[in-house]
């Protein structure tokens, strides 16, 4: 017993030790030709046909096209495309002067190979539409679809082209791209070198050296104490210090957090799995709807995330196919209002409306160990409770969530730079999936034709008004303003620790996960002072 | 106090640790949720006097949750603590008193349970058992009771070979009648004993359970969830929420040991020699 105690004394120390020496370890010189950057996820492989850079720009391979700042396509290998009038047939003319970095010309051969490879590994890449891609000569690719499919051109700007020639089943770990940067090497668990490509077909990037090493929040923030790496992740819990010889960069993003809520009544259907479906209070819609209008998304920012978050109204704000209608304000009065007219009330005193004998009672669930998630959970419990509704909010781990979530609220998270999202987050296809796209079991005809339209449109204008009216046409659709099968809270900015002369460009908005977005934009950075 | 010998100190000491323990016990029962609830607007802030021990990031007041998380320590350390026992009382008896395939089922049986760490079996019988309250009571009772079992054991073997416990038998009393009223009796100071000094063991196993995920939620007032979440905001340079409940426990650890030697004092027959 001494033993344990003696152990848990000197651990009490070392905790006030560690604590206590945040002072900064001074700013060693530094190298202007290169970037140090603490990344907290490694990724399991850099080929793109297994599912590396899906969502972001993949470093060292090449996209056909990529993402503007304002988050519309433009050509990057591509020099234009085309698609065919019955809309199955996309034909990409590709530029002739990229190589890869082995000296090999880049043509429409690799392209075709890559999206062929990429549709037989059935990663998280999904191109089950995709029937093939054909090099129709050196420098143009055709892909046929089994159905029109829009989002395909923002599934282009995720695939980094890979050699044909030089693939193999190591490829993942020893890469040869055509991108700005050309891999050099990684150190399982520790680091992964780039270096600039002198080959490049674009503009050579002014970063010679760029060094991903990886650690968790805490060993990057004292990484940043020692001056050790130039810029790290860091979260709204550790942000607030000011450390000499960096600055704090919060990039808006659209990395949102919600609550799903089951729309249907407990009636004692499972799914399945045996899972029960429904609960009685989020399955009465003025109940959610009384949370997306009494619940201040501001409020939640502050309190949960120290000022770091933006208000969220939808899973795509900010992006071209968001439709600004679903922004609704806050209005106590009018939610209160919903729930009174719905016959809700507090009978007992307890500050807890009632009806019909039913207390409007739920649990939300979140992933234990999500400080984040957590405290954003309890923040809207907090204000909901102010309303007359008890949000019980109980941290577990994601096996519970995948059996419980069609039964109680969840707060999720999503974001991406993939408006495929919204199909799945609101399509009947989707809904109790154990996906997490549709725990809530929302279904409406009227929404699923919208989002069939998207998909099937010709254009991107043309699909992006779709997207817009599945949300919200008006009268119907899964928006706040309608069924709200989800109630969306904020929109967590991502916060960085840069050292003062690095430029990190300007960052375009940022989907779920703050690492490699980050980074995607690498190309622009440059040191402009030492 | 220059006066009092041995036994009465252990006495008093004794006595004064069972009610500081009991008033901690009662005082985080019966207090309101409310005492506790997240409060946004005091996130973060520094012992002071409004706070003793401080708040955490979402505006909590850590010594409420403290004297709430000891509470409910306290509560598994005693539930799991008993049960353990009584499994330590059965199983010693059975063994001591039954045949020899018994005894050497036992034997196997404790050396099995001995033999992995008790934090690892813990935490799979806690997480077999869903977690919570119940499947953390459940993963110490089914780890803690092998020592104790032992000793009952040699206990009850030497008081079979005593000459009341012969004289008994040859005056044609049944094993059951024997085991009442001659053994029970005799082992009851080892249980005792035994049954105190397992307090400690057992509040620490649920702190280091809870602190590793495995144990309690995360939204119940627990010293191993707040020391968890602590180490989120330990390299921000918030050492309060680490340093004051870690230190309570300690605290109450010790205070559980003592109590454990008073009572070992206090039942030791050479102490009322003095």
């Amino acid at each position: 017993m001494k033993r344990i105690v003696t152990v848990l004394i000197t651990a009490v120390l070392l905790v006030v030790c560690a604590s206590c020496s945040s002072e900064d370890g001074g700013t060693p010189e530094r190298d202007t030709s290169q970037v140090i950057i603490a990344i907290s996820s490694e990724p399991e492989t850099l080929d793109p046909c297994k599912g590396w850079g899906h969502g972001f720009t993949p470093l060292v391979q090449s996209t056909l096209v990529e993402y503007r700042q304002d988050m519309s396509i433009a050509n990057d290998l591509a020099t234009d495309y085309t698609l065919s009038d019955d809309r199955l047939t996309w034909t990409f003319r590709i530029r002739d002067d990229a190589y890869f970095t082995d000296g090999e010309q880049l043509t429409a051969a690799d392209v075709a190979f890559t999206f062929n490879t990429a549709k037989d590994e059935q990663t998280t890449l999904d191109l089950s539409y995709l029937e093939s891609a054909v090099a129709v000569d050196e420098f143009t690719v055709e892909f046929r679809l089994t159905r029109a499919h829009s989002t395909f051109i923002n599934t282009v700007a995720s695939v980094g082209i890979v050699p044909e020639h030089a693939y193999s089943e190591d490829y993942g770990t020893n890469p040869i791209g055509s991108a700005a940067y050309k891999f050099v090497q990684w150190n399982p668990g520790e680091q992964i070198i780039l270096e600039a490509n002198p080959d490049y077909y674009g503009d050579v990037p002014a970063i010679e050296r760029v060094v991903l090493v990886f650690m968790d929040a805490d060993a990057a923030l004292a990484a940043v104490r020692a001056g050790q790496v130039d810029v790290a992740l860091t979260s709204a819990t550790l942000a607030d210090q000011e450390i000499e010889g960096y600055r704090l960069v919060a990039v808006t993003s659209m990395d949102n957090r919600g609550l799903t809520l089951p729309v249907n009544k407990d009636e004692g259907e499972t799914t399945p799995d045996g899972y029960p479906i429904g609960n009685d209070v989020t399955g009465c819609i003025e109940i959610r709807k009384a949370l997306a209008y009494g619940i201040d998304r501001e409020r939640v920012a502050a309190d949960a995330l120290n000022g770091y978050g933006d208000p969220s109204y939808s899973e795509n704000d900010g992006m071209p196919w968001h439709n600004p209608e679903t922004e609704i304000a806050t209005d106590v009065e009018y939610a209160k209002s919903l729930l009174a007219e719905a016959g809700w009330a507090d009978t007992d005193g307890d500050g807890i409306v009632e009806k019909d004998g039913l207390k409007a009672e739920f649990t939300c669930l979140y992933p234990s160990g999500d400080t984040v998630r957590q405290a954003v959970a309890m923040a809207a419990a907090e204000q909901a409770r102010e309303l007359g509704i008890s949000i019980v909010v109980d941290g577990t781990s994601w096996d519970d969530i995948d059996r419980r979530m069609f039964s109680s609220a969840v707060l999720m998270g999503w974001g991406s730079t993939d408006p495929y999202t919204t199909y799945c987050l609101y399509h009947s296809s989707y809904a109790l999936r154990d996906d997490y796209y549709n725990p809530e079991n929302y279904r409406s005809s009227i929404t699923d034709d919208y989002l069939e339209s998207a998909l099937a449109a010709a254009t991107q204008e043309e699909a992006n008004e779709y997207w817009k009216l599945a949300q919200w046409d008006g009268e119907n659709g899964p928006s706040m303003c309608g069924d709200c099968p989800w109630v969306w809270l904020v929109n967590v900015q991502h916060l960085y620790y840069v050292a003062d002369g690095l430029d990190i460009g300007e960052q375009m908005l940022h989907p779920h996960g703050a690492d490699w977005p980050l980074i995607q934009n690498l190309r622009e950075w440059s040191w402009t002072e030492s | 106090m220059a006066e009092m010998n041995m036994r009465r100190r252990s006495a008093l000491l004794g006595a004064i640790i069972l009610i500081l323990l009991a008033a901690v016990y009662a005082a985080g029962a019966l207090m309101p949720d409310a005492a506790f609830a997240p409060d946004f607007s005091s996130s973060r802030l520094a012992p002071s006097l409004d706070h003793l021990f401080g708040t955490d990031w979402l505006g909590r007041d850590l010594l409420a949750r403290t004297v709430k998380g000891l509470s409910v320590s306290i509560t598994v350390g005693v539930v799991a603590s008993l049960v353990s026992a009584v499994i330590a009382a059965l199983v010693g008896v059975a063994s001591a008193m039954g045949s020899r395939r018994v005894d050497a089922a036992v034997a196997w049986l404790i050396d099995l349970v001995m033999g992995v760490p008790h934090t690892i079996l813990v935490v799979l019988i806690s997480f077999a058992c869903g977690r919570g309250m119940t499947g953390l009571i459940i993963g110490i009772s089914a780890t803690h009771w092998t020592s104790l079992a032992r000793v009952i054991r040699a206990e009850v073997m030497q008081l079979r070979e005593r000459e009341f416990v012969a004289v008994s038998r040859s005056l044609g009393k049944s094993g059951p009648w024997i085991l009442v009223n001659h053994m029970l009796p005799h082992i009851v100071p080892q249980f005792v004993v035994g049954l105190v000094l397992m307090f400690p063991h057992a509040i620490l196993h649920e702190a280091a359970v809870s602190f590793l995920g495995f144990g309690l939620p995360p939204e119940q007032p627990a010293i191993g969830i707040i020391l968890s979440e602590s180490m989120s905001y330990i390299s921000s340079g918030m050492w309060w929420p680490a340093v004051f409940p870690g230190a309570a426990l300690v605290c109450i650890v010790l205070l559980f040991d003592r109590l454990g030697d008073s009572l070992k004092t206090l039942l030791d027959p050479y102490s009322a020699h003095e």
